[in-house]
């Protein structure tokens, strides 16, 4: 999922949708729904809260968006040893989530960076660009 | 252990079952017992989505707490009926279950799930894995008796705050004890998200009979309940406070949003449809 496999327009056209898919499973005000707000730190979503919007995106989008492997696919082709070290993200796993994750402002990546915390990086953009990998899978599959 | 499928267990029998993805249940309402509130008929069809979902994944996980996108109440339930309960499941794998269902009885719907959703969490927290096959075996087969629930006292609820037909606040004493927490859980004792429900549509209908814009000759009923999230588990002796606001949506309706908070965190959340009915029908809806 990088910047050029999913360009700015394929954002866009997505976009309002999953802002107010996001607003309505957090329950807050549709323009606190910014391209680049962090789900957990700006708008204060929770594990549970992940479920609900993948759920609701499935439905407004009739999609499919495997559970649980938002974080497994942030790791791309590296291995797990790879990617991590005793819960924290090696340097070479750090840039292959830069690259995944090009959307997100570089000063939000810490370093050492623990794997727990990868979900606090997933922004809008992060879920637009998943609905967007998900609609190109459905058109593939004919 | 005695209340183990007994005090907070609503599927007596499976009668269609289609592994993964669908099945057909029963459970007989007790007669002697008070009352069943709506909440329990949504957890009937709960559970038996739970059976299906346990039953898919080898009993390794089960659903526990949930998402309840909307929660469409038919008609009350009587005690000594039988409810014929059918889930159907979008999904399920080891991380949650997706499903609708419903809750019929005698051919007419009394309750209906829409896009539900359950994580699954390890069985082994909260239950015996051996001890649920075996039980699953049982309502697959000759079925569990029936007739053993024997109804469920309701929390202390103390009002402490509210504006009368616009808010109300309380405090929900979760019991340091209680025959369902054997069975809700035996490995952890968790109160069942279904009676948190319960005494929050108890708290919003005290907010709804006090406003004051339905037309005369009506009152109002619950007619859905949307946007249920369970965002913690509430533990034996817990104090959650319980929150309460009425929204007008229009002369005939309103929307009450609902909150519960435990240790000032959100616990969970969710959303009420009142609507005005005729107020000889009313009894029929709650």
């Amino acid at each position: 999922m990088t910047q050029a496999q999913i360009s700015k327009e394929d954002i866009l056209a997505v976009l309002p949708t999953v802002a107010a898919t996001i607003a309505d499973a957090l329950g807050c005000d549709l323009e606190d729904v910014k391209p680049d707000a962090s789900l957990i730190d700006d708008l204060d979503a929770e594990s549970i809260d992940f479920l609900d919007m993948v759920f609701r995106l499935e439905r407004a989008f009739k999609v499919k968006i495997p559970r649980g492997k938002i974080v497994e696919n942030a790791r791309g082709t590296l291995t797990e040893a790879e990617f991590e070290q005793n819960g924290l993200v090696t340097d070479v796993g750090l840039a292959q989530l830069r690259s995944y994750l090009a959307e997100v402002p570089p000063d939000r990546f810490k370093t050492p960076t623990k794997v727990k915390d990868i979900p606090r990086l997933f922004t809008t953009e992060t879920f637009c660009k998943l609905v967007v990998a998900a609609q190109r899978e459905v058109k593939a599959a004919g | 252990m005695a209340d183990h499928f007994a005090a907070f267990s609503f599927v007596d029998r499976i009668v269609e079952y289609d592994a993964g993805r669908r099945a057909c249940g029963r459970y007989a309402v007790p007669a002697h017992i008070d009352a069943f509130p709506p909440c329990l008929v949504a957890e009937a069809v709960g559970q038996l989505a739970a059976w299906v979902a346990m039953a898919h994944v080898g009993f390794r996980g089960r659903p526990v707490a949930a998402l309840a996108n909307e929660t469409r109440f038919r008609s009350a339930v009587a005690p000594g009926s039988t409810l014929d309960l059918a889930v159907d499941i979008e999904s399920c794998d080891e991380h949650a279950v997706a499903y609708a269902g419903r809750a019929r009885v005698d051919g007419t719907d009394v309750i209906e799930l829409v896009d539900c959703l359950g994580p699954m969490l390890p069985v082994e927290e909260f239950d015996s894995p051996a001890e649920l096959a075996a039980r699953f075996e049982l309502i697959r087969g000759t079925g569990a008796p029936a007739g053993r629930f024997r109804g469920v006292v309701a929390p202390r609820v103390v009002r402490t705050a509210g504006v009368p037909g616009v808010s109300a606040s309380a405090t929900l004493f979760v019991p340091e004890s209680a025959p369902f927490f054997g069975d809700h859980f035996p490995r952890r004792p968790v109160f069942p998200a279904t009676l948190l429900l319960d005494a929050q549509i108890g708290l919003a209908m005290g907010v709804a009979t006090e406003a004051t814009h339905w037309p005369a000759g009506t009152a109002p009923a619950p007619s859905r309940m949307t946007h249920v999230k369970i965002r913690s588990f509430m533990p034996p002796g817990a104090a959650v406070d319980i929150d309460a606001e009425l929204i007008p949506s229009g002369p005939e309706g309103a929307t009450i949003r609902l909150a519960a908070r435990m240790d000032g965190k959100t616990a969970a959340t969710a959303r009420l449809e009142v609507v005005a009915v005729a107020t000889a029908t009313v009894g029929a809806h709650q």
